[in-house]
């Protein structure tokens, strides 16, 4: 026998939905009513919402059936009791939209990472005021930063881990900051769109075709296995030299960072060539390329790399990955 | 296979506040609940405690399942009703135990201090004190410190969740005291469910079986107070009815359960001059209301007279009530017993107390006729040798003989029902009269204060032409106890046979103070309705108050008092007063149309400012070397002036 499905949704999948609907609306509001912000941006009053939360709801309807029994009692201890709890009530409110106003966020940058790791997004929140605000996290649908308090001038920086699939740009177009303080009675908050990007590398390849030979470039003699080649002088260490070819003892004697230079030297070096690869979809051969590209900068051999329209020249060092990186990152694009 | 692990150690911060919380909303209901509800909870919290404390495993879902099961059914067993607040609160005690076994995460602790919450509450219903207050103040504090350790960060100290609860209080006690003042009271309840049952009486007992219990508990506890519209009467017209009993087995009077009577009140025909009075009854859980002997009108809803003129309400007493009343101490019931009622008002049971009824018998015909036999009886009562004692001895098989002829102690109940028998072996109708007598002028107050230790009996006999008429027997024994009040007699007695007249008078005096607080007290604070709540807002100067417009009142304060206190919130998270060098320096980026970008030193930016040409290279290094020697040349006066200089040379 099988099951029929059942044609409508279930009762909380659909308030889910439901509920899902109404914060887009909201949610695009806020946007249009309050435009980009700056990198820097301080929470006025107008931008910091409030609603009761589940506990709240629950609150409010214990206050209001003690005020019933108080009421019928005529008991006056227990309308003391009910009107100071819903004292606390109205105070929570105020105090935890207060805990928001006036905090300065500020993008504080980060760094690229390779698809499926998370993209941490560092925003610094600045407490300018008099007095600690408490209970503090970062959020984007789905995912939430660690809560932290702040006390008077106080900065501290949260990191929102985004996890990401694909490379390119990932943007954090919207985030928000929320607090719960004092009672967990209401949940104030507020959404932030600042122009936030970080760049994500495609992932490296899990199993990678080998990679292309060593080859030697302009090569005038044979070398032999022991890879000794005839010493030209030395000049100043420029980045993506190989630190095999620094004078240490120079650098020892003077201070200065210098290469060794070789005439004629064999200096073996790797293309990898997007057109070379045995794979036919281009998402798996950036993958590929990418993986030879960490592996050759693991080794600390000289790599060039070949894409249709660029081409980097072998070479070696932080900018140099980071330069063939980042144009794998966008191969394709449209952006920069 | 995995073991099982035990709990993270990550509620020690919060759950001790929380098990306090507990045991102080627990502990006003200790008195009143069964013993195991009262083990198991202690039980259950040192129980949690150490779980959290050794990170052990919580108990079982099956073991507390049936736990549950348990206590579900031992409250139904103990109380055979869930409805009230001796069941509630015990039900409550239970689910705070079982709640507290599987309290897991922080946020379960939300339940135990709503739970909490309702068990102040409840206890606020079942007793109102003088010290109620103070004590809810502190529940309330330690619930809202244990709610904010809950949410607070690893390095807030308890001092400070301490502190921070009692400034958000501090915020709500303007808001709760205008509510309180104007919230409207209600003059009738929507819907009455008895408070407490389950407790027993305070106050009178329902029967009298004078003989069985060998000496009279003298309980200092106030039975009620007074206070007169006009003079207080004397001791000797200051007798507070209660309930009748009309029915006598030999040994026990009984009386019948309350129930209207709509020619009771037509029967009494009064004369003289009315008193009138407030009287603030404590809780009794009975159903019988009392007032001075006779009362004609009371203020209180819902109560009636029944056919032996006592007045009762269909709900028992359980919460301290005021009601007026208006009595006259000069009254006679005249009514006509024929027939059935005259048997039935003066029916003894065969074989017993025979050596009275000869006696009696014996007596009336010595008397010719009943007032003269009833005066032969009250001159025997004051001549012979007869005591009034609150330690008799007991009496046994057929009291009321072996008291007449053998013992000759005893109290106003002895006395009025040896009396009431003697009355009805002849044949006169008679019944008798449970309520108080006499009471304690509490000079401070100017009230009148009538203790347990005041409750009395007397008879009440049927006479042709005349009614029913009040005799008091005791009177022909103690006058003393009659004209003076029971209180009196007692402390004077106390206070001479110890020597001790100068200290326990001054300790007397304290006691009155206390008590004349304690009337105040009750008659602003707990007792503050529908009646005082208009006085009150007529002095405030609200021309015929009505709830309308207390409400508007009250949402008007509340709004002013919202906005005063978002203020005071506002003020305490604003930024401090930027320093003179930030103000001076922020003026000059201006001009220069640049944005400082972010961990950019002031240095860099001159050199940015100076390439973008914006402002005259000099002015930009002039302002720049200053600013410098504000920051970071020491506390020197004179850079900031340079500073200021500088900043004001560019314009």
């Amino acid at each position: 026998m099988s099951s029929i499905p059942w044609p409508f949704p279930s009762p909380g999948a659909f308030l889910g939905s439901l509920r899902a609907g109404a914060l887009a609306r909201v949610g695009r509001w806020a946007r249009k009513r309050q435009g980009t912000d700056p990198a820097t941006t301080k929470l006025r009053p107008g931008r910091v919402y409030i609603l009761p939360t589940g506990v709240g709801i629950v609150f409010a309807i214990m206050v209001f059936v003690m005020l019933l029994g108080s009421m019928n009692y005529n008991n006056n201890l227990s309308f003391v009791l009910t009107f100071v709890l819903f004292g606390i009530g109205f105070i929570s409110m105020h105090q935890c939209q207060r805990n928001l106003v006036g905090l300065e966020l500020t993008f504080a940058g980060t760094e690229p990472v390779f698809a499926g790791q998370a993209m941490r997004f560092g925003i610094a929140v600045t407490n300018h005021s008099k007095s600690a605000r408490c209970g503090l996290r970062l959020y984007r649908e789905g995912l939430q930063s660690d809560i932290h308090d702040l006390q008077p001038g106080e900065s501290k920086v949260f990191i929102l881990a985004v996890p990401t699939e694909h490379r390119g740009w990932i943007t954090l177009d919207r985030f928000g900051i929320r607090t719960l303080f004092p009672f967990e009675l209401f949940r104030s908050w507020a959404w932030l769109h600042m122009d936030i990007r970080g760049l994500v590398f495609p992932r490296p390849a899990e199993n990678p075709p080998e990679p292309p030979p060593t080859m030697v470039a302009h090569g005038h003699r044979q070398h032999d296995a022991r890879g000794e080649e005839d010493f030209a002088g030395l000049r100043k260490y420029q980045e993506g030299d190989s630190p095999r070819h620094v004078a240490w003892k120079a650098y020892a004697r003077s201070g200065q960072l210098l290469s060794k230079q070789f005439a004629g030297a064999d200096t073996s070096s790797q293309w990898f060539d997007f057109d070379d690869i045995p794979v036919n979809d281009i998402e798996q051969r950036l993958s590929v390329l990418t993986r030879w590209v960490v592996d050759a900068d693991r080794t600390l051999e000289d790599y060039g790399l070949r894409l249709p329209g660029t081409e980097f020249e072998p070479a070696h060092g932080e900018t140099h990955r980071r330069a063939c990186l980042e144009t794998l990152a966008l191969f394709e694009t449209g952006t920069r | 296979m995995v073991r099982p692990r035990g709990t993270d150690g990550s509620l020690l911060r919060s759950l001790p506040w929380t098990l306090g919380a507990l045991a102080l909303s627990i502990a006003p209901h200790i008195p009143y609940l069964p013993i195991w509800i009262t083990t198991a909870f202690f039980g259950c919290t040192i129980w949690r405690y150490t779980i959290e404390k050794r990170r052990r495993m919580l108990p079982s879902t099956w073991f507390r399942a049936l736990l549950a099961l348990i206590c579900f059914l031992g409250v139904l067993a103990t109380y055979s009703s869930i409805s009230g607040v001796g069941p509630g609160s015990a039900l409550l005690a239970v689910m705070a135990s079982l709640k507290l076994l599987e309290t897991r995460k922080r946020r379960d602790q939300f339940v135990l201090l709503f739970i909490c919450i309702f068990l102040v509450m409840s206890s606020l219903l079942r007793e109102q004190n003088l010290w109620s207050l103070p004590y809810m103040i502190i529940s309330v504090i330690v619930i809202v410190t244990a709610w904010l350790r809950m949410s607070a960060a690893k390095s807030e100290t308890a001092t400070q969740s301490f502190s921070t609860g009692g400034r958000l209080l501090l915020y709500a006690a303007p808001l709760a005291v205008a509510m309180w003042i104007f919230f409207p009271r209600l003059a009738t309840p929507f819907w009455s469910v008895p408070i407490d049952t389950g407790r027993a009486t305070s106050g009178l007992s329902d029967t009298m079986s004078p003989g069985d219990i060998s000496s009279l508990s003298l309980s200092n506890e106030v039975a009620f107070r007074v206070s007169f519209d006009g003079a207080i009467p004397q001791p000797r017209e200051r007798y507070w009815r209660g309930l009748v009993l009309t029915r006598f087995n030999g040994r026990t009077w009984t009386g019948l359960e309350p129930s209207v009577s709509a020619s009771a009140q037509q029967q009494i025909v009064v004369s003289g001059d009315p008193i009138a009075y407030e009287i603030t009854l404590e809780p009794t859980r009975q159903q019988w209301v009392f007032a001075l002997d006779m009362p004609m009108t009371w203020s209180l809803p819902k109560t009636f007279m029944g056919p032996q003129q006592q007045l009762a309400r269909p709900v028992p007493i359980d919460q301290r009530i005021a009601y007026k009343a208006v009595s006259y101490p000069e009254y006679r019931v005249e009514t006509e017993i024929s027939g059935l009622y005259r048997d039935w008002f003066s029916s003894l049971p065969d074989n017993s107390n025979e050596r009275t009824a000869e006696l009696a018998r014996q007596m009336r015909a010595e008397a010719g006729n009943d007032r003269d036999f009833i005066d032969a009886v009250l001159r025997k009562f004051h001549n012979e040798e007869f005591f009034y004692t609150l330690e008799p001895p007991p009496l046994g098989n057929d009291p009321v003989d072996r008291f007449l002829f053998e013992t000759r102690r005893g109290f106003c109940e002895h006395y009025a029902s040896a009396f009431s028998v003697m009355m009805r072996s002849v044949g006169i109708p008679s019944r008798i009269v449970l309520g108080y007598h006499g009471g304690e002028i509490n000079p401070m107050g100017g009230h009148l204060i009538v203790r347990q230790s005041d409750a009395h009996a007397w008879t009440e006999v049927w006479l042709d032409g005349l009614g029913w008429y009040r005799i008091d027997p005791t009177a022909a024994v103690a006058p003393e106890r009659i004209d003076y009040g029971a209180s009196d007699a007692a402390f004077e007695g106390l206070g001479e046979a110890w020597g001790l007249s100068a200290p326990s008078q001054l300790l007397h005096k304290l006691s009155l103070t206390v008590d004349a607080i304690n009337a105040k007290w009750n008659d602003w604070i707990l007792g503050y309705g529908p009646d005082t709540q208009s006085r009150f807002m007529e002095w405030l100067g609200m021309q015929d108050p009505d709830w309308q417009k207390m409400m508007l009142t009250m949402i008007g304060l509340v709004a002013g008092l919202v906005m005063l206190i978002s203020l005071m919130l506002a003020l305490r998270y604003r930024a401090p007063a930027k320093d003179p060098a930030a103000i001076l320096y922020r003026r000059f980026i201006r001009k220069t149309g640049l944005e400082p970008g972010i961990g950019e030193t002031a240095e860099r930016f001159a050199r940015r400012a100076i390439q973008t040409n914006s402002l005259p290279p000099g002015l930009i290094m002039s302002v720049t070397a200053a600013y410098h020697d504000v920051r970071y040349g020491g506390a020197d006066e004179s850079a900031l002036v340079r500073l200021r200089q500088a900043v004001g040379a560019i314009s």
